[in-house]
C-alpha cells in the first residue's frame, strides 16, 4: 500500500509537470493551429536562465525565478513574431517542422552553455537540504513536488478566470474559435498570437523549473522529459484544455505506476519489458489512444470538406 | 524537331527519364566524373561522398512517402535503424552477445530493404486511418516503441551504449575488406565501397524516378493532393498509403544498410528522435517530392560539415578558438537551414537550381 501511495504521489506531480508543458501545447494549437515542437526546448531555456541568474551569477532565488520565467515567455513571445508570423496560412505540417528547427537551435545554444556537467537551480530553503522532503505514513514526499502540484492547480485556475473574464482572454477564445471573424470584430489577432507564445513561455518556464529543480538538474537530455507532455496532449485531444489535464493525470500515473511495478510484474509473468520502460509507456497509451479514438479523448472531431 | 527540345510530339516523350539530350549528355559527364572522382580524390572526401551517396538513397525513401504521397513519417529512422540491424544479423561476424551469419552482400542487402518493408506493413492500417499531424504523431510513437527495442535486443544490436560491428563488404563470395587487386593495381576499400554506393544510388534514383512517372507516383500525387478526392476517382487508399511505406522503408533499409558499413559500427542510440527529424529535414532542404531534391539535400548535409572542417583545417583554427564546438555548429546550421528554406524558399535546394537553370537558358532575356 505505501508503495502504491508512493506511486501516485510521484505520479501525480509528474502529472503536473506534463499538463503545464500540455496546456501551453493547446493554447498554441487552438489560437494557430501549430503542433509547436519548440516547447520541450523552452521549458529547459527557461531553466537554464534560471540557473544562470540564481547560481552564477548570485542573484536571489525568488527574483531569478521571477526573471527567468518573465525571460523566457518574452521568447516565446520573440520566436513567434521573427519565425512563425511569416508562416500564417502555411500547411500544417510545414509549421510544425520549423518548429523543429528552432527547437534545434534554442537547445544547442542552451547546450553549448550547460556543458559538461549537470547545471543546479539554486535552492530557496538551504535549511530544507536541496528543497527538503516530509514523511508521511512511509511515503516520501519531496516539497519540490508539492509546490509542482499546487502551482499546476494555481495556474489552471488563474487560466480559467482569465479566459472567462477578461478581454484578452475573451478575444483569445474567438480568435480560437473563427480566425477571420474575429478579425472583422476588431480583434487584432497577430497580438493575440503573441500574447499565446508568451503564456506558452511562461507554463514551459514553470515545468522546466520543476523538472530540472532540487537534484534532478538540468542536463543536455532533460528535455526528453517536457517532450513526455506531447503524449498527454494526444491522449486528451490536441484541443481541449481539460482534456490536457486528463491526459497529463493519465500519464504521469501510468508512469508512476510502471516505474514501480514493472519489476514486479516482469517477476511474476516472466516477461522482460526493458529498462527505461516508465518512459516509453506514455508513448504506448498514445498509439493504442490514437489508434482507437484519432482525436484524443475530448478533442473535436474533426470535419472535413471535400 | 532537333531544335525544339520542348516540343513533345507523343506521352512517351514527355515521361522519359531523360527528356531531351542536354539531360543525357550531362548525366553522362556526371558519370564519367564521379567514377574517376575515385581514383582522384583523398579517401577523406571519397568516404564523406559515399556517405552522401547513401544518405541520398534514405532521402528517397522518405520522399516517397512524404513527398509524394504526401504522409508525413517520423518513424524513418527506425526503418533505417531495421535495415542497418537486418544487414549486421545477416551479413556480420558472431560474437559471444550478438548473433552475425556471415553471408554475402547479394543476400544482406537486398534482405535489409525487405524486412524494413516488412516492418513498415505494420504501419499501414493506421496509415490509412489517420492522417497528417495524427499520423505523424503515431509514427513518432512507433519510432520510441523502436528505439527502445533496440536498446534492449542485446544479441541484434549489442545494446545501448556499447553497439556492434556491422555487415561485412563479401561480394560474390570474394572479400572486399582488404581491397582488390587487379595485377599491379590494388583497388582499396574505400574506392570499392565507393563504387558500390554509387551503382546503388543510380539503381535506386532511376528506380524513383520510375515510381514517379508511373501509375502508383500519379496515384501518390493524388493521395497528397486531395485524399478523399482520389479515392472518389478510384485510388485504392490502402494499397497506395501501404505502398507508399513499404518502399520508402525499403529505400530506408538499403540506404541504411551501406551507410553502416561506411561507419563499421552502430550504436543504438543513434536511431533516436533527432535522426529521424533529420530524415525530414534533408528533404525540407532539398526539396520534397522532387527527383533531384533529396540528393541535394544529402550531399548539403554530409558536406557541410566536411567543408568546415577542411576550412577549419587550412586556416590552422582550432576548435577551442570557436565559440560553439564543431557538432554545435552543424546543428545549429542545420536548423538555420531548416527554418530559412521553409520561410523564404519551401520548395528547397533543388528549387534554387531549378531558378538558375531556367535563368541561363534564356539568358540574356528575362524569360
Amino acid at each position: 500500500m505505501t508503495i502504491f501511495l508512493q506511486a501516485t504521489v510521484e505520479g501525480l506531480s509528474l502529472a503536473a509537470i506534463y499538463s503545464l508543458v500540455a496546456i501551453g501545447f493547446v493554447l498554441i494549437y487552438k489560437s494557430m493551429d501549430v503542433l509547436s515542437f519548440a516547447q520541450p526546448a523552452l521549458a529547459v531555456v527557461g531553466a537554464g536562465l534560471i540557473s544562470s541568474l540564481a547560481v552564477d551569477r548570485g542573484v536571489p532565488f525568488w527574483v531569478a525565478l521571477f526573471i527567468g520565467i518573465s525571460l523566457t515567455g518574452v521568447l516565446g513571445l520573440i520566436v513567434e513574431r521573427t519565425f512563425l508570423r511569416p508562416m500564417v496560412g502555411e500547411p500544417v505540417f510545414s509549421v510544425a517542422i520549423l518548429t523543429i528547427g528552432i527547437d534545434i537551435l534554442l537547445r544547442t545554444t542552451l547546450d553549448n552553455w550547460i556543458g559538461l556537467n549537470p547545471r543546479y537551480m539554486g535552492d530557496p530553503f538551504p535549511s530544507f537540504g536541496n528543497f527538503g522532503s516530509a514523511q508521511i505514513g512511509g511515503v516520501t514526499i519531496k516539497y519540490l513536488e508539492i509546490a509542482a502540484l499546487a502551482t499546476a492547480i494555481f495556474i489552471i485556475i488563474a487560466l480559467n478566470v482569465f479566459f472567462r473574464k477578461s478581454k484578452y482572454g475573451v478575444a483569445m477564445r474567438a480568435t480560437s474559435f473563427d480566425q477571420e471573424a474575429a478579425l472583422a470584430q476588431g480583434i487584432n489577432v497577430g497580438r493575440i498570437f503573441g500574447l499565446v507564445w508568451f503564456i506558452a513561455g511562461i507554463l514551459a518556464a514553470f515545468a522546466g523549473f520543476f523538472i530540472t529543480g532540487g537534484f534532478n538538474t538540468l542536463s543536455q537530455t532533460s528535455f526528453v522529459v517536457a517532450l513526455r507532455a506531447l503524449p498527454a496532449v494526444v491522449i486528451g485531444g490536441l484541443d481541449s484544455i481539460p482534456g490536457a489535464v486528463v491526459g497529463s493525470i493519465i500519464i504521469g500515473l501510468t508512469q508512476g505506476y510502471v516505474a514501480y511495478y514493472q519489476y514486479d510484474f516482469e517477476i511474476l509473468t516472466g516477461i522482460t519489458l526493458g529498462n527505461g520502460f516508465s518512459l516509453l509507456a506514455p508513448y504506448i497509451i498514445m498509439f493504442f489512444i490514437l489508434v482507437v479514438k484519432p482525436d484524443g479523448l475530448y478533442g473535436t472531431k474533426e470535419v472535413e470538406r471535400v | 524537331m532537333k531544335s525544339r527540345p520542348n516540343l513533345y510530339t507523343n506521352y512517351d516523350k514527355e515521361t522519359a527519364i531523360f527528356s531531351n539530350n542536354t539531360q543525357k549528355f550531362w548525366f553522362a559527364v556526371l558519370f564519367v566524373l564521379s567514377v574517376s572522382l575515385c581514383f582522384v580524390a583523398t579517401d577523406y572526401w571519397i568516404l564523406l561522398i559515399s556517405r552522401s551517396l547513401t544518405f541520398s538513397i534514405g532521402a528517397w525513401g522518405i520522399n516517397i512517402v512524404s513527398g509524394l504521397a504526401g504522409q508525413i513519417t517520423l518513424a524513418h529512422g527506425s526503418f533505417i535503424g531495421i535495415g542497418v540491424y537486418t544487414a549486421a544479423v545477416l551479413g556480420g561476424v558472431a560474437s559471444n552477445s550478438v548473433w552475425g551469419y556471415e553471408l554475402d552482400m547479394l543476400i544482406w542487402l537486398p534482405a535489409a530493404g525487405i524486412v524494413a518493408a516488412l516492418f513498415s506493413l505494420i504501419l499501414a492500417p493506421l496509415a490509412v486511418r489517420l492522417k497528417g499531424l495524427n499520423l505523424a504523431l503515431v509514427t513518432l510513437a512507433f519510432l520510441f516503441i523502436c528505439s527502445h527495442i533496440f536498446s534492449n535486443f542485446i544479441s541484434v544490436t549489442g545494446g545501448a551504449g556499447i553497439g556492434r560491428k556491422v555487415a561485412k563488404l563479401v561480394l560474390f563470395g570474394i572479400n572486399l575488406e582488404e581491397g582488390l587487386v587487379f595485377g599491379n593495381f590494388l583497388l582499396e576499400k574505400n574506392q570499392i565501397q565507393y563504387l558500390i554506393c554509387l551503382f546503388l544510388c543510380i539503381v535506386m534514383g532511376f528506380g524513383f524516378k520510375n515510381i514517379v512517372r508511373s501509375r502508383a507516383g500519379r496515384a501518390y500525387a493524388g493521395i497528397r493532393d486531395g485524399d478523399i478526392a482520389a479515392e472518389a476517382l478510384g485510388v485504392n487508399l490502402f494499397r497506395y498509403k501501404a505502398s507508399a511505406f513499404a518502399l520508402a522503408s525499403f529505400y530506408a533499409g538499403v540506404g541504411g544498410a551501406m551507410a553502416s558499413t561506411i561507419s563499421g559500427g552502430v550504436e543504438p542510440g543513434l536511431f533516436n528522435l533527432l535522426f529521424s527529424i533529420l530524415a525530414v529535414a534533408i528533404i525540407v532542404i532539398g526539396g520534397a517530392g522532387t527527383v533531384l531534391g533529396p540528393l541535394f539535400g544529402a550531399f548539403f548535409y554530409i558536406m557541410a560539415p566536411g567543408f568546415i572542417q577542411y576550412i577549419l583545417k587550412i586556416t590552422h583554427l582550432t576548435e577551442s578558438a570557436l565559440p560553439l564546438n564543431l557538432g554545435q555548429i552543424e546543428a545549429m546550421l542545420f536548423g538555420l537551414c531548416i527554418i530559412l528554406f521553409l520561410i523564404f524558399e519551401p520548395r528547397g535546394l533543388w528549387g534554387i537550381w531549378f531558378r538558375l537553370r531556367n535563368y541561363f537558358k534564356a539568358w540574356p532575356f528575362s524569360y
